[in-house]
């Protein structure tokens, strides 16, 4: 028998198993005392695997500079409707997040939105937890 | 007007006779060459976590009541990712809600089952051997302080090589919790959305004695009535499944329960690290999606940014 | 009499059906449809270059014999690839740089097309609503959706493949490829552009007939058509072992960025 388990509004109401999967190298890989705020046009995205990568121009003492933002896997995005088309190029990003210990142009982002304000990924679409019913 | 009531009524009755041959028919929906049905994309996700809690005892079922204060706070537990903060360790990563990642995407079917393992009867996984235990010591020895030397010492999972749940026996994981079963003549195909496809042929044959080791071991498969029954050796002692060695050995029974259910059960074997088999049961539930490409060691770019990171590390610590 | 002759009608309705000439009946599925499963492999050098080529150092010059590249006659029809002058000028390029650069020694997924023709087997199975195939190199997968309308949400490396039978032939229409694999070890490529026309018939029970069709203007002047036949191994049990090549291009992928003083383990077991 199947109970389609109806979740809540907001992202509140999913299972945590970030501990048994969190990734024991992110402190090596991001630093915790690097904390970055990154204001940009999107130039990139690339929604794939293992994580996603989402590349914004930001401008650093007036020369602009680009820099890509990990995020992650997007195959449970994809089963609720979100595309290649879903962050078009050229989108202003807002991202809070940290950068990687080697001191290069790349971050974790935590807070990823629209300069506008609008989520990332669910400002119209469908529902986190629900999927489309695509064809199986 | 008599002769409406009448034939609506026996309209009705042969409605009422043809329905549970309609159920029965889905359960034993077939192949177009005969075998059952058992392919689709399903999700993992359970209310019944991996081990059973100990304040259980050997109690293997919830009741209906039990079972609804239970699952309430399994399906609406927040994310600890959400609630970080700024500045702390636990605060550098990406959203987990963001990217809907949980080990739940919305799909799941009714288990009172208080845990999946059924076998020991206290619904745990049994100890570690002490030849596990220094198999599991030793290797942790040879790694200290190297753990970043070369991606070599990293996890599996971090290689891009192998994500462990998604070995057999399959069982539910963080994130990309589903699989998928292919049927054609003579093979199941049963693939991990993070794992490799593995191709089963139907025919019963044994597993030889003299297998290659291969990371997903080699999978045979035969039918027992409506239950595909699967065999599996062989592993790569790499694979190191809980930390078990090359001589595990798996059994999967999969049977179809009605139009949107399997039943998933296994059994493990491997006396070098855990005294007894040990084994389990949970509800597959069609996810009404598709699986997508996982392809892991293309996109990792997390590799070089772990050991570049390391290396950067080590030349402030050398030159302060 | 009327038996012999209906067996004889039987017979030349047969030979005539088969438009090569093969005298023998294809295999069907329980659909009726010419029945792919199976293991396959090509035997050409296409993995090593699709055009015409001649015999040519291997791209290390320690390895000798073993790994120079053998001469091929190529399984382009028409001969050449129509580049565009800017394109052909990439794929030299690629040729130049292939040791760093090819992808399949990074143990990348092989794409569509060249995974077809890897020096790998690969299996398809097959039932009315998929066609699914599992190549040996890298684990890959590919689910083919028979009949399927549904266009990439996402781009990937093995591409997005919607299938139909044409009479006896399968025809797949590949898009959503992430442009980044290669076509064959000289450095051939197309972009993520490009939109790939698969043709399958089965010639006999052991040999199939692959095409390929590239469309991608980006690249090249015209559609291009490469054809070939792929071999079934018929070993009593026909299933190649797993080929997890993760492992053997670490050091190749991470060697720069390990500590300086370690070594990369070697052998059959790293570690």
């Amino acid at each position: 028998m199947r109970l389609l388990t109806l979740v809540m509004a907001g992202l509140a109401s999913m299972v945590a198993t970030v501990g048994a999967y969190a990734h024991h190298a992110f402190a090596t890989e991001f630093d915790v005392n690097r904390q970055i705020t990154l204001e940009g046009k999107v130039v990139k995205v690339e929604l794939i695997n293992p994580h996603s990568w989402i590349h914004i121009e930001v401008m650093q003492d007036g020369k602009p500079v680009t820099w890509m933002v990990e995020g992650g896997s997007p195959n449970a995005l994809v089963r609720r409707g979100i595309t290649k088309n879903s962050i078009p190029i050229g989108s202003e990003l807002v991202i809070r997040g940290y950068g990687t210990r080697d001191g290069t142009n790349k971050a974790v982002g935590r807070d990823m939105k629209f300069a506008d304000g609008r989520e990332l990924f669910f400002g119209g679409t469908a529902a986190p937890g629900e999927t489309t019913g695509a064809p199986q | 007007m008599k002769q409406q009531a009448a034939t609506a009524g026996v309209l009705v009755a042969i409605a009422m006779a043809i329905a549970p041959l309609c159920a029965q028919a889905q359960k034993n929906a077939r192949t177009a060459w005969g075998d059952p049905d058992i392919s689709g994309a399903y999700a993992e996700f359970t209310t019944a976590p991996l081990e059973r809690d100990a304040k259980f005892g050997d109690k293997e079922f919830f009741t209906p009541a039990e079972h609804e204060e239970f699952a309430k706070v399994r399906l609406t537990q927040a994310f600890d990712a959400d609630d970080t903060e700024p500045g702390t360790q636990e605060d550098v990563h990406y959203s987990m809600g963001q990217f809907a990642l949980s080990e739940n995407e919305g799909v799941t079917s009714l288990n009172l089952r208080t845990s999946i393992v059924t076998q020991p009867k206290n619904g745990r996984i049994p100890p570690l051997t002490a030849a596990a235990v220094a198999r599991r010591d030793a290797l942790a020895a040879t790694r200290k302080g190297k753990e970043f030397d070369g991606p070599e010492m990293r996890s599996l999972t971090e290689r891009c090589i192998l994500w462990p749940s998604t070995v057999a026996p399959i069982l539910p994981r963080g994130y990309n919790s589903n699989l998928q079963i292919f049927q054609s003549p003579g093979y199941v195909i049963i693939q991990g959305e993070m794992g490799d496809p593995r191709v089963v042929p139907t025919d019963g044959r044994k597993l030889p004695d003299n297998l290659l080791p291969q990371w997903n071991g080699t999978s045979v498969g035969r039918w027992d009535g409506q239950t595909f029954v699967i065999e599996t050796a062989g592993f790569h002692p790499q694979t190191a499944w809980r930390g078990a060695t090359e001589k595990m050995r798996v059994t999967e029974r999969i049977t179809r329960l009605d139009e949107d259910t399997l039943e998933y059960a296994f059994t493990v074997t491997d006396p070098d690290t855990w005294a007894e088999p040990w084994g389990g049961v949970y509800p597959l539930t069609a996810l009404g999606a598709l699986l997508y490409e996982y392809a892991c060691t293309e996109g990792n770019y997390g590799m070089a940014n772990i050991l570049s990171g390391a290396r950067k590390g080590e030349r402030e610590t050398a030159n302060p | 009499m009327s038996r012999i002759l209906a067996v004889s009608v039987a017979l030349l309705a047969a030979c005539a059906a088969n438009a090569q000439g093969v005298l023998t009946a294809l295999p069907r599925a329980a659909n009726g449809r010419p029945d792919m499963s199976g293991v396959w492999q090509a035997l050409n050098t296409a993995h090593w270059n699709l055009e015409p080529h001649v015999s040519a150092y291997p791209v290390v010059i320690e390895l000798g014999a073993q790994f120079a590249v053998p001469p091929g006659k190529g399984v382009v029809e028409g001969g050449t690839i129509p580049y565009l002058p800017e394109a052909r000028a990439q794929r030299d390029q690629h040729f130049e740089n292939r040791l760093t650069d090819d992808p399949e020694g990074k143990c990348y997924m092989g794409g569509v097309p060249r995974s077809t023709y890897m020096p790998y087997p690969f299996q398809i199975l097959q039932n009315e609503r998929d066609v699914v195939m599992v190549y040996q190199f890298a684990t890959a997968f590919r689910r083919i959706f028979v009949d399927g309308k549904e266009e990439a949400p996402l781009d990937s490396w093995m591409g997005w493949s919607n299938g139909r039978w044409d009479g006896d032939t399968f025809v797949v229409e590949v898009t959503g490829l992430n442009g980044l694999t290669w076509l064959d070890r000289a450095g051939n490529y197309a972009s993520g552009s490009a939109k790939i026309t698969e043709r399958y018939q089965l010639l006999g029970p052991n040999h199939l007939q692959y095409e390929a069709t590239i469309d991608d203007s980006t690249v090249f002047s015209r559609p291009w058509t490469i054809r070939m036949p792929l071999y079934r191994l018929v070993d009593a049990d026909p299933r190649f072992l797993e080929f997890k090549c993760e492992p053997y291009a670490e050091e190749k992928i991470y060697g720069h960025l390990r500590k300086p003083g370690t070594a990369a383990p070697v052998g059959a077991s790293s570690q």
